[in-house]
């Protein structure tokens, strides 16, 4: 008698390989054989798969075309498997995937645009919130400036990239004319992604990408503005702020 | 109707089961909830009994879907379909997946929540899909565990939704009908009957509906799916696969007819998963089975 555990592994087991079945003599035949009852449910596991990551990756999916894109979805799939009811999740790895496969190559671009990707699905289902009231900052002594901690919004991401990926995603939306040619050396591109009705690209600074990211990982301000400025000396970090309070970033700031 | 005319039925204060005995009055059918035609509806206000949302799709913390939910939620009643539970898993019980269902529900407010008669998941690895369980003695004692589990954390009684299936396992011990109808004795949740899956297992697996319907309890059945399959072929065999990407098919009507019989006007949901077509198609198959809901009332009258 099979307990249902080893019934369930064996099941997985026999999606994943075609060609070792351990499941097929617990399947009753009626007119099709088992393993093709169980390649019904294969292939529904990789359409589903594919069509997902599809969604989330819909740039990568028309820069590299539907059939490379499903055999990259596979390889993916095979060595990173979803690990989350909810499958939302399961494009999470798969820019880190693509810099494993790509490394080295001409196409090792692929993988930041796939981070700027899955940075936009992010925003899409982050927690809604307010962007900062400017006038917060009025009644701040000078003197505390420099333990500032300002938060940056939930539905906001930081990307950064050698190449010019913002170009590269302008170009491959689906309403962008496909002949556009990008000059992959025409990077670095420190950009902002951020939703409010929709998620929109800003492209900042390096300067103003070092103080975020300080801001993004719990930095004072103090802080950030050193790595700014080491980044960048002719930083100006008043005008910095008011750009990123214009643009909408911060959540919140907090004393010390 | 009007826009006021449909607020003016929300009780928000009653509770999920009086909300669900007021859309069963109502008799309307009801459509799953798909993220484009959110705006339609919100401006359009269409006369739609219910919609039911997929749980999995406004789990998330914010965004424009799950603000679109909320707002469709102040003027329909909403259902939630959970397709990723994996309850009958025999890995533990995704606690994570269970909160966030717990919150959206706490939020929502609704009328039925309901999971599936499946396993989606083992050693950590989610095939994300609804696969079959066998209907032996130890997988229901491991169902009861799992719905009572889910019913806790919740504070209510959830359906459970016959799923649509192309093996069937040499273990099995009892028909599906038999298995359903001890869980939902054992564990006190409700059934979800969707009579697309049972008429595409009972084509594929060559068993009687009929002899399905009538061996499930009449109290059991508080909801009722109705969607479009598709046929192929596979190795030279004739295979109905539940696509949910089609018209609600004649013989699935017919069966539907039946089903009103046996278990009087249950609130019923039109879904539609792939190719979706229009919010006036979803509403034209809709407003079909509402006249078939009218139709019971009136016999039942």
């Amino acid at each position: 008698m099979l307990s249902l555990r080893d019934l369930q592994q064996r099941f997985a087991a026999g999606l994943s390989e075609s060609a070792a079945e351990p499941l097929t003599e617990w399947i009753r035949a009626d007119g099709i054989p088992p393993s093709a009852r169980l390649a019904i449910y294969r292939n529904n596991l990789h359409a589903g798969f594919i069509k997902t990551l599809g969604l989330e990756f819909p740039v990568i999916h028309r820069l590299v075309g539907e059939d490379y894109f499903r055999q990259l979805s596979l390889a993916f799939l095979g060595c990173h498997p979803s690990r989350s009811g909810d499958i939302h999740h399961v494009g999470g790895a798969f820019p880190s995937f693509l810099s494993e496969r790509f490394v080295g190559t001409e196409y090792f671009y692929l993988a930041d645009v796939a981070r700027l990707e899955w940075a936009c699905q992010e925003c899409l289902v982050a927690e809604d919130s307010e962007p900062l009231d400017p006038q917060t900052l009025r009644g701040i002594p000078a003197d505390a400036y420099g333990g500032l901690r300002f938060t940056l919004r939930p539905a906001c991401r930081l990307v950064h990239s050698v190449f010019p990926v913002m170009r590269i995603w302008e170009v491959n939306q689906p309403d962008a004319a496909s002949d556009r040619i990008v000059d992959l050396r025409s990077g670095p591109d420190y950009l902002i992604a951020m939703r409010n009705s929709r998620v929109e690209l800003c492209r900042v600074s390096a300067g103003d990408f070092e103080l975020l990211s300080g801001f993004s990982e719990g930095d004072s301000l103090g802080r950030a503005l050193e790595a700014a400025l080491a980044t960048d000396p002719q930083f100006d970090l008043a005008a910095a702020l008011r750009r990123c309070i214009g643009l909408g970033v911060f959540a919140q700031v907090t004393p010390q | 109707m009007t826009a006021n005319a449909v607020s003016a039925q929300l009780d928000v204060d009653a509770t999920p089961v009086h909300r669900a005995n007021l859309v069963r009055r109502q008799g309307k059918a009801g459509i799953g909830l798909r993220a484009q035609h959110h705006a339609e509806i919100i401006a359009r206000l269409p006369p739609i009994g219910w919609f039911e949302a997929h749980s999995e799709n406004y789990l998330a913390a914010g965004g424009t879907h799950r603000r679109q939910l909320l707002q469709i939620r102040e003027h329909y009643e909403i259902s939630l379909h959970g397709v990723g539970l994996s309850l009958g898993s025999t890995d533990p019980m995704n606690r994570a997946h269970l909160n966030r269902l717990c919150r959206l529900a706490a939020v929502v407010e609704p009328i039925f929540v309901s999971e599936h008669l499946s396993w989606g998941s083992v050693g950590g690895t989610y095939l994300n899909d609804l696969l079959p369980l066998p209907y032996t003695d130890e997988a229901l004692r491991h169902l009861r565990r799992r719905v009572c589990e889910v019913q806790d954390a919740l504070g209510r009684q959830i359906l459970i939704e016959n799923i649509s299936s192309y093996l069937r396992y040499r273990c099995n011990e009892v028909p599906e009908w038999e298995f359903l109808t001890a869980l939902a004795h054992e564990s006190g949740c409700g059934l979800l009957l969707d009579v697309n899956n049972l008429y595409v297992n009972a084509i594929n697996h060559g068993f009687d509906p009929y002899s399905y319907l009538h061996g499930i309890p009449r109290r059991a059945v508080q909801e009722i799916h109705l969607a479009g399959h598709t046929v192929t072929r596979i190795e030279g065999c004739e295979i109905r696969i539940d696509t949910h990407s089609t018209h609600v098919a004649d013989d699935v009507w017919r069966l539907y007819g039946d089903a009103l019989n046996r278990f009087g006007p249950v609130p019923t949901l039109i879904e539609w998963d792939a190719d979706i077509p229009n919010l006036a198609v979803l509403e034209a198959e809709a407003t079909r089975a509402t006249r078939m809901l009218e139709a019971i009332r009136a016999v039942a009258a």
